[in-house]
């Protein structure tokens, strides 16, 4: 066994160390301890994801020696490893971008707690991605849930506390279905490593029998992931958690949260249910409706918000919809499309709500559009990331969005009776993107009447900025140059059979 | 190449006058003027005498549409017609253009004016020559639009909110009519492989029997469309709102020429591009036979209604062009005959009769038919010409009217087409009676103003000899073609054995 | 050196408002100086014509950003670069008394630079990107009042023309997944075996595209932004909303069409008869609405829409006969909206009038002006002698040759369009020179014509459209020749 094979264990066991530790430390040491971890992890990930493509192939780690099926396993592939480090990295950015802001609004015996919880996060979106056992995962949900609840609540006033009670209702149904779901396959199968299930969920469908529990099975976990991810309809928490939390909490929680969720979905898709199985089940069909409902909704909720924070947690419903339409093709290319999306979404979307908050702190604080105005002549660099983040929404050539759109519809060209509908909806929710994004563009760079507040320069705001600019050419990068990360995911797609 | 000079000579004299930036001294402007026109009649009438048809491309707009002047017969006739109205009208003016001035004053404004007037007058007159002369179809459409716009200062001169309203009725009536014949054009251009205009038409036997459809649908647009010049049914409402607004001596050459410029077209998008053997006998002959005999007796009856003098001579002219149509219509030789030579008559007559109008409003501002009691005593001279005029457009014997009408009738009496040839004649003989019935009060009026008349206030108001003069020419003109009608009949009879 | 004609003007243009020019006027000879380089090397390049692709950027797999030099790529390229210069001295003369203007200028510069890329793109996607960059740049020029009304107009644009773009993108789709390549190739690049029997899909797509290109060329029901976005300074609404940026819509359906799609499969189907009919209505459309606004630059606006959808059923003609129509419309209908635009500027700069009914007797007090505005009039209505009258003939020519029912009623239209078209340019006419009586003079004390920085930019366009009408030959030879494929 290679020594780069220890790393995703490493990994997410160190993020629990650090968890563990932090909340005995103060403020700015339990800072230091969580971006070294991060960078740390970053490192390893990246030198995984090396070390997999080199070898070309997926490897198993056997946690503690034990064999299957008692022991559990972690497993790392290409796509595993580059969703480990693109995770890291949009963390690290969003909690850097974020952190003037964190001060303000959390109490200051409290900022300790935060990066706890931050780190506790971390280690349970690593174990998201690397595991291999179905119940490892169903643990570390929760443990997902629990720290992205207290994220919510950290900023303590009335609406988070009651949109974090909101979400945690919320995810712990879609974790109860999941768990249902979870058990009934444990029962038509006998196992839990996610390799094992496959093979005899395979078997079981090829004799015919079961066909009603297992579309049970299939129907409880997409739905339970789906809530989780707040897909259309089940997305009514997610505008108060991501409107209402500090700034890095609603940065993380969608770009990583539901995006971790989405991406255990993608692995059960392939690892355990197996992704023909999976197709010809109809439920296939209502993920498809509604994340075409989602793009519509999403948007036209968008449409009518008058606050930018809660606009662009809209938007997420909307983004949220492309993917579950991605995955609603039933094709490679769709869910490669998808994967896509994840990163460009992570990457935008952080990049909108960091960008937000700089322009509503040059706007007396108010998110109110009309408060807005001119923002982006008072903060420069925030109004730039901001028309950056906004074009790329809207699939603008040269930004991440663009190359997703360009995916979805070709990918959406290979399902002959999906095809006019995606294509259909893809256009009008483009056009409802622009609606609302370019309105908020345009009105920050109106001019204001009157110099109520005081602008601000990059000096005042020196680390702000640079995560801003990183921002900025993190959307660039993928937009321009974009085969390298869509042969990674085609490569890490073909590693997951 | 006369004829070439003839036409750019008075558009270059008028645009001259135009941006020249001011008049110090009317006398000058006149002079210039009568020089002008002069100039050109001299050089349209050398044309007459030049021997064989002359060629002369201009310029290529693409490479397959030359701009091209040939002189044909019907070219000088039209064009020797055009001038002399031209001229007599054109002496005319110099004496009732004083009244046109806005407060009587010689102030610089008003010989603005005067001179814009003129310069649009030169540049029409350089534009009806070149229709005459036109050699294929882009060229008279190309100056067919000059006119229209050209002529339409003349028509809102006194820029009175009315009269600028019937320049833009005008305007938009013509170029409604220039849209519809452009639509043939796109289809001659294609099917015809030729614009020139030949003798018999362009039309091939082939083309003709593969889009034969489209082709008569073309050829019914283009006549409603270059009728709407010479003020056809459906299209004729924009003539009696126009011409009577207008200064008269314009008047008299919109009546009396430029709406001939529509007859022309007719002429030559019949005879010279669709051809007779092509029309003939179709639904496009019946219809626009209907069409214009619908003109002719409604001009006449709107005519005899009308209690202004200058709108009932308009309303005239409608009826009187429809005449000239009728007898293209009819597409025989005697009806062909007897049309192009009342285009001439009805040229002289007509500007004569315009002008008679328009001295009258000089002299006395009356306009109404009922208020002109007892004018032939006032300017006996005038209203003798008046008279001699009306009895030519009736058509009684001594003068061109009757020939022409004659020759009318018994083309249409001779007419292929079942039920024309007895109905045509009819409404001929009808409209004639009616012409009666609106020309001749005035002189029934004029001379006998009846027993209340108050002779007491009588007084000699014979206008000027500039004025007087024009009129008279014209008259005689109308009268010598009637005593001696055997040189311009053979002329006209030449160019039917080409065309028919 | 492709790609220097696109980047000198964006890096001008941004140079603008970073430099702090101590004078207005150096700002000015440095930004014509660029300019009139860059129109010079565009020229060049034209004149030798580098015979491969320039690829920029790779994006994903056979997608690429990359330039070439094709017969349509001369035709635009040559129109924008020629145009541009004159455009930009008149734009000197009328920002003088607008705001912020070095805003304006880094823009306006900009677009240039932009509008070459969409000319020169020698792909569906880099066109497609170019396409989006425009509406992008071309917002703020839309913007620049900051009134009220401009900000709803610039997002009206922006909404309208990305919306556009979007539907668009799925032609983009279709023509990866079912064509041999994305290049443009004249005569059409599907694959015929690929599409099978989904020629129905296809064609659809064809239309959502066509539409969706139509959008910036105002197509109806997708033409009110235009209109409205004539807000903008006049500079831009002359160069941009009447060359620029509409005519890059017309430039991508001829791309589309012919480069793309090809008329090989599109001839004789539904989709052109669709697409036919709603061009013919937007033809007596626009002219109808133009009628009815007494705005000055907003029926020029309305006259736009009109004379685009001339461009379009050019193009709808789907042959080659028809492809050079349009083509023949597109560079001579610059040339005469330009001028006719610049006049509609010049007023309101010298006289702060906007409305049609405000220009009684301003004929005399403005003679060049009104004498280049009646030519463009008389040009857009189709005198003879005119340009107008050329790219006119020509497209009938192709209507009447291809022998299509619908293109016959498409003739009627373009006549129809003719007279609105005499209708709402001629009152302006003659209101100026031939006022009712009894005007208000006194308010015409002290007006003047403007100056020389507008006065010849407006001479040169009337010079051309004059000598367009009689001396067409060589430029509709080029045409033709690109029209058949010859470059």
């Amino acid at each position: 066994m290679d020594f780069a094979q220890n790393f995703p264990a490493v990994s997410i066991l160190l993020c629990l160390f650090a968890g563990i530790i932090s909340s005995g430390l103060k403020k700015k040491a339990a800072r230091f301890v969580s971006m070294t971890l991060i960078i740390v992890v970053s490192f390893l990930s990246l030198w995984t994801l090396f070390y997999t493509i080199r070898t070309g192939q997926a490897f198993v780690y056997v946690m503690g020696k034990f064999p299957a099926p008692w022991g559990n396993e972690i497993r790392a592939g290409v796509l595993e490893a580059f969703m480990a480090l693109f995770f890291c990295i949009i963390m690290l950015l969003s909690l850097e971008g974020g952190r003037k802001k964190l001060a303000d609004e959390v109490e200051e015996g409290k900022t300790f707690l935060y990066y706890v919880l931050s780190d506790l996060l971390l280690s349970s979106l690593l174990a998201l991605v690397y595991t291999n056992d179905l119940f490892t995962a169903y643990v570390f949900v929760e443990i997902n849930t629990i720290a992205a609840c207290g994220l919510i609540m950290i900023r303590q006033n009335g609406r988070t506390i009651k949109a974090s009670a909101r979400y945690m209702i919320m995810s712990l149904l879609g974790s109860g279905l999941f768990l249902m779901g979870l058990c009934m396959l444990y029962d038509l199968t006998g196992h839990l490593l996610m390799s094992n299930i496959k093979e005899q969920a395979a078997l079981i469908y090829s004799s015919g029998e079961y066909r009603i529990p297992l579309l049970i099975v299939i129907a409880l976990m997409s739905v339970g992931l789906a809530i989780k991810s707040a897909l259309f309809p089940f997305h009514a928490w997610l505008p108060d958690a991501y409107g209402y939390s500090t700034v890095s909490s609603a940065a993380i929680l969608s770009s990583l949260v539901s995006k971790g969720y989405i991406f255990l979905l993608i692995k059960i898709i392939y690892r355990v249910i197996g992704f023909d199985i999976f197709n010809s089940s109809k439920i296939i069909n209502i993920l498809f409706v509604f994340g075409l409902m989602g793009m519509i909704f999403g948007s036209l909720s968008a449409i009518r918000e008058n606050d930018v924070r809660r606009m662009i947690s809209f938007s997420s419903v909307a983004q949220i919809g492309y993917i579950y339409m991605g995955i609603g093709m039933g094709t490679q290319a769709g869910i490669a499309a998808s994967m896509f999306h994840i990163l460009s979404h992570a990457a935008t979307k952080s990049l909108l709500f960091i960008a937000a908050i700089g322009l509503t702190d040059v706007s007396g604080g108010s998110r109110k559009f009309i408060e807005l105005t001119g923002a982006a002549y008072r903060n420069k660099w925030a109004g730039a990331a901001f028309t950056v983040g906004s074009l790329s929404m809207v699939g603008v050539p040269m930004f991440s969005g663009f190359i997703s759109k360009l995916l979805f519809a070709q990918a959406a060209v290979q399902n002959n009776v999906k095809m006019l509908p995606a294509l259909i909806v893809l256009g009008i929710s483009t056009i409802l993107n622009a609606i609302y994004f370019m309105k908020t563009v345009i009105r920050i760079y109106t001019p204001p009447d009157n110099g109520k507040y005081e602008s601000i320069t990059f000096k005042d705001m020196r680390s702000y900025t640079i995560i801003l600019i990183f921002f900025i050419l993190l959307n660039v990068i993928l937009g321009v140059s974009s085969q390298p990360v869509v042969d990674l995911i085609g490569q890490g797609l073909a590693m997951f059979s | 190449m006369y004829f070439v000079f003839s036409i750019f000579f008075p558009i270059l004299a008028g645009i001259y006058l135009l941006v020249r930036k001011e008049v110090k001294d009317r006398r000058n402007l006149l002079i210039t003027v009568a020089g002008a026109l002069a100039v050109t009649a001299v050089l349209v009438v050398l044309t007459f005498f030049q021997s064989g048809p002359g060629m002369f491309t201009l310029f290529n707009l693409t490479d397959r549409l030359p701009l091209l002047f040939k002189a044909d017969e019907v070219s000088v006739i039209f064009s020797i017609m055009a001038v002399l109205v031209f001229l007599c009208a054109g002496v005319f003016s110099f004496e009732y253009m004083k009244h046109e001035k806005t407060d009587g004053t010689m102030s610089k404004e008003s010989h603005m004016k005067e001179k814009r007037y003129y310069g649009f007058y030169l540049v029409v007159l350089g534009v009806v020559i070149a229709l005459c002369f036109a050699g294929n179809l882009i060229t008279f459409y190309l100056f067919f639009e000059i006119l229209t716009l050209s002529s339409m200062p003349l028509v809102l001169h006194n820029g009175s909110r009315e009269a600028v309203m019937a320049g833009l009725k005008y305007l938009f009536y013509s170029l409604s009519g220039a849209y519809m014949s452009l639509f043939g054009l796109y289809f001659i251009e294609r099917y015809g492989n030729t614009l020139t205009f030949s003798e018999g038409g362009v039309i091939s036997a082939q083309a003709a029997s593969s889009h034969g459809g489209i082709l008569l649908l073309t050829a019914m647009l283009m006549l409603v469309g270059f009728g709407v010049k010479a003020g056809m049914f459906p299209m004729h409402a924009w003539l009696t709102t126009a011409h009577p607004v207008a200064p008269a001596p314009a008047s008299a050459i919109l009546s009396a020429v430029i709406v001939k410029a529509g007859v022309l077209a007719i002429v030559r998008v019949v005879y010279y591009i669709f051809g007779v053997s092509f029309l003939k006998e179709t639904w496009v002959q019946t219809v626009w036979m209907v069409l214009s005999l619908l003109t002719i007796f409604m001009g006449s009856m709107l005519a005899y209604r009308e209690p202004v003098l200058k709108k009932r001579l308009a309303y005239s002219t409608v009826s009187q062009l429809s005449y000239i149509l009728f007898g293209l219509s009819v597409m025989n030789a005697g009806a062909v005959t007897g049309s192009l030579l009342h285009v001439l008559c009805h040229g002289f007559i007509k500007a004569a009769l315009f002008l008679c109008a328009g001295a009258v409003i000089y002299m006395t501002g009356k306009t109404k038919v009922e208020e002109l009691r007892g004018i032939g005593k006032e300017m006996p001279l005038l209203m003798w010409c008046y008279t001699i005029a009306s009895l030519g457009l009736i058509g009684i014997p001594p003068t061109g009217g009757f020939i022409s009408k004659w020759y009318l009738a018994e083309g249409a009496l001779s007419s292929s087409m079942a039920g024309f040839n007895w109905i045509g004649p009819v409404i001929l003989l009808v409209s004639a009676l009616l012409t009666a019935g609106y020309l001749l009060p005035v002189t029934i009026y004029g001379f006998f103003p009846g027993a209340d008349f108050d002779y007491e206030n009588l007084r000699k108001k014979e206008p000027s000899r500039l004025m007087t003069i024009p009129v008279l020419v014209l008259t005689a003109i109308s009268v010598l073609i009637g005593l001696f009608p055997e040189g311009v009949i053979d002329y006209l009879s030449r160019i039917v054995v080409k065309i028919m | 050196m492709i790609l220097l004609v696109i980047l000198i003007p964006i890096v001008s243009g941004a140079l603008i408002s970073l430099v702090p020019f101590k004078k207005r006027g150096h700002m000015e000879l440095f930004l014509e100086m660029m300019v009139i380089i860059n129109s010079f090397l565009v020229w060049y390049l034209l004149l030798h014509r580098p015979a491969d692709n320039f690829t920029l950027v790779n994006f994903t797999g056979n997608l690429s950003v990359s330039f070439k030099v094709d017969g349509m790529s001369m035709v635009f390229a040559g129109l924008v670069s020629t145009l541009w210069p004159l455009a930009t001295l008149y734009a000197f003369e009328y920002m003088t008394k607008e705001e912020h203007e070095k805003i304006f200028f880094t823009f306006y510069t900009m677009t240039y630079g932009v509008t070459l890329g969409i000319s020169l793109a020698s792909n569906l996607l880099t066109m497609y990107f170019f396409y989006e960059l425009l509406t992008l740049i071309t917002v703020p020029l839309v913007m620049h009042t900051l009134t009220r009304e401009a900000i709803l107009a610039s997002r009206k644009y922006l909404y309208y023309s990305l919306g556009g773009a979007a539907f668009a993108f799925i032609g983009l789709i279709f023509i990866i997944t079912y064509g041999n390549t994305t290049d443009f190739v004249l005569g059409g690049v599907l694959d015929l075996e690929k599409i099978g029997g989904r020629t129905n899909v296809l064609l659809l797509i064809y239309v959502i595209a066509f539409m969706g290109f139509g959008v910036k060329a105002a197509v109806c029901p997708f033409n009110s932004w235009l209109p409205d976005a004539g807000v903008a300074p006049t500079p831009v609404t002359a160069l941009l909303h009447a060359v620029a940026v509409v005519k890059s819509g017309a430039f991508a359906a001829i791309r589309l069409t012919y480069y793309s799609f090809g008329t090989e499969f599109l001839r004789g189907t539904w989709a052109q008869d669709l697409l036919m009919i709603i061009v013919m209505f937007t033809i007596v459309y626009g002219c109808s609405r133009a009628v009815k606004e007494t705005h000055i630059k907003r029926r020029l606006a309305y006259s736009t829409i009109s004379n685009l959808s001339y461009i379009l059923f050019g193009v709808t003609i789907m042959t080659p006969l028809g492809m050079m129509g349009a083509l023949t419309h597109l560079v001579f209908h610059a040339v005469m909206k330009i001028s006719s635009f610049f006049c509609a500027g010049a007023i309101m700069h010298q006289t702060g009038k906007h409305y049609v009914h405000e220009l009684d007797g301003m004929g005399y007090k403005m003679p060049c002006v009104f004498g280049v505005f009646t030519v463009s009039s008389l040009a857009l209505m189709g005198v003879p002698g005119l340009a107008g009258f050329v790219s006119k003939w020509y497209l009938a020519s192709a209507a009447v040759e291809s022998g299509n029912g619908i293109a016959y009623a498409g003739i009627g239209c373009l006549l129809i369009s003719a007279l609105l078209t005499a209708i709402y340019m001629f009152t302006i006419v003659i209101r100026a020179f031939f006022p009712v009586k009894g005007y208000d003079a006194s308010v015409l004390e002290g007006i003047k014509d403007p100056n020389w920085k507008m006065l010849v930019p407006l001479l040169i366009f009337t010079g051309n459209i004059i000598m367009f009408g009689f001396w067409s030959a060589p430029v509709v030879k080029f045409l033709s020749d690109v029209a058949a494929g010859v470059y």
